[in-house]
């Protein structure tokens, strides 16, 4: 998600090139970091196979610069294309900000541009995220090959959604930052609709008018939260279950609460609200022990008394009373 | 913290982006310049989880911050899926040992990881000792930071879209 940090006066973006195996994706990091001017690039880093197949993902920050007083900086990222790498592949989904699909043109790879594109939408689902709803540029790589597919054709096949999608021959250099650039205005332009001050993309009417200034005030919300409340309200729970419901959870004895408080992850108010059935219980054992002892005593007591009692008779009679 | 439900439509954005005003960085600074005063670590480091840093603090050799923080939440990423497979929810605390410095990365609330170098003028004990508190104490953090309002003045520039396009032009064309 778009980090909006004003104390460093940044903002930061994540944006994942997403594929098939063998498709083009580091190619085009990699012409990225070749063609960008020193001063916006970071180093490329590349946690990859002795093969120099993407293990991991491939890495690279790249800062547009000052932008109306907020450094804005992207995080670029390739995920591994090969099928078996999915685990890997979802955890570098996490918190994107826009995806470029690159697909391979190579009729023979159709199947799998389609079977990745498939996983993506499937990947992001678990994260709560629906693949309309983020910003996403379709790249049509390998353009140069013979028995390319024509572009109408995998259009049909790939562009589901009607997103922008590029011609690119990724090794030469052609067509990687025309994609690059478009997916960059649209991921930074979903950060600009979160403004409420804009009357097109107002918060909608049915918000109480006493809250519209704080949410005019607060740049950070995402369109996607803001407009597409199905999508978001079942794409953040699983985040919110992580934040927000540890007290539920402690309550109901789930295991996972004391780890959590361990860690400082839950707040207080959670953390007391998870403790009351523990002190309950406590305090429930505590009444219960009173009793016992009392009637102990009580019984302790009447023991004694007749003993007493048996001790003086035979004393004073000469011959034990019972 | 609020239950999200419940939450007021300001509360909810603020929960659900990552935004992080001056004055709340002001504090977390604050704590982690004492965090390192008593554990004797060189640096420490907030990074959320998608690998954005948030905040540091002490001294760091290397200058490609962003690339560690991408790191950093990648392989914290990773472990949580080891600990998926394991039955757990995910590693709230995990250790890199190197011959001169160590890494020592702790959870805190569901979104950052703090992270600390360390070299041989202090002990694992210590960190982990003095980062358990300082966790907590950041999570208490943000969950001020969450339940009260904005500060005022804090949004981005009416004009950041337009700048946007213009320095996109510049880099790209």
């Amino acid at each position: 998600m778009v980090q909006i940090n004003f104390a460093l006066k940044e903002v930061n973006c994540k944006v994942v090139f997403y594929g098939p195996g063998m498709s083009g994706k580091t190619t085009n990091l990699e012409i990225v970091h070749q063609k960008a001017p020193d001063e916006n690039k970071g180093e490329l880093t590349s946690i990859s196979t002795d093969g120099d197949r993407t293990l991991f993902f491939d890495f690279m920050p790249l800062d547009l610069g000052n932008v109306a007083g907020m450094r804005t900086k992207f995080q670029l990222y390739t995920v591994p294309g090969q099928v078996y790498y999915n685990s890997t592949r979802k955890l570098v989904l996490q918190g994107v900000d826009g995806i470029i699909f690159v697909a391979d043109s190579d009729p023979d790879k159709m199947d799998e541009n389609v079977e990745s594109y498939a996983n993506l939408i499937e990947n992001l689902a678990e994260y709560g995220k629906d693949i309309r709803e983020l910003p996403h540029v379709i790249q049509y790589n390998k353009r140069d090959l013979p028995n390319a597919l024509p572009v109408a054709e995998i259009d049909k096949i790939m562009n589901k959604f009607g997103v922008p999608t590029f011609e690119a021959v990724a090794y030469t250099g052609e067509g990687v930052f025309p994609t690059l650039k478009t997916l960059a205005a649209m991921v930074l332009e979903s950060i600009e609709k979160i403004d409420g001050r804009n009357p097109r993309k107002a918060a909608p009417t049915s918000t109480p008018a006493t809250e519209a200034a704080p949410v005019a005030a607060h740049a950070s919300a995402s369109p996607r939260a803001v407009a597409a409340k199905p999508a978001g309200a079942v794409g953040r729970a699983p985040r919110r279950t992580r934040g927000a419901r540890p007290a539920a959870a402690t309550a109901a004895g789930a295991k996972g609460a004391p780890r959590r408080r361990r860690a400082g992850a839950p707040p207080a108010g959670g953390a007391r609200r998870g403790a009351r059935p523990a002190n309950a219980g406590r305090r429930a054992v505590a009444v219960t022990a009173s009793k016992k002892g009392g009637i102990g005593l009580v019984v302790g007591l009447t023991v004694m008394l007749l003993v007493a009692a048996a001790g003086v008779a035979y004393f004073f009679l000469g011959n034990p009373p019972f | 913290m609020v239950d999200p439900n419940q939450m007021s439509r300001n509360q909810r954005l603020r929960h659900d982006r990552l935004t992080f005003y001056k004055e709340d960085i002001d504090r977390i600074d604050k704590l982690l310049a004492e965090f390192l005063r008593l554990s004797g670590a060189k640096c420490a480091l907030l990074i959320d989880k998608d690998g954005h840093l948030v905040t540091k603090r002490g001294e760091l050799r290397t200058v490609d911050i962003d690339t560690i923080s991408a790191l950093v939440a990648g392989s914290f990423a990773a472990t949580k899926e080891m600990a998926r497979l394991l039955g757990e929810e995910e590693f709230t605390a995990m250790f890199h040992q190197g011959q001169r410095d160590n890494i020592q990365l702790s959870l805190v609330g569901d979104r950052t990881l703090l992270t600390i170098l360390f070299d041989d003028r202090t002990t694992v004990g210590m960190v982990r000792l003095y980062a358990g508190e300082t966790a907590k104490k950041l999570a208490d953090i943000y969950s001020d930071a969450i339940n009260r309002e904005p500060t005022a003045g804090s949004e981005l520039n009416e004009e950041y879209g337009t700048d946007a396009k213009k320095t996109l032009d510049k880099l790209f064309d």
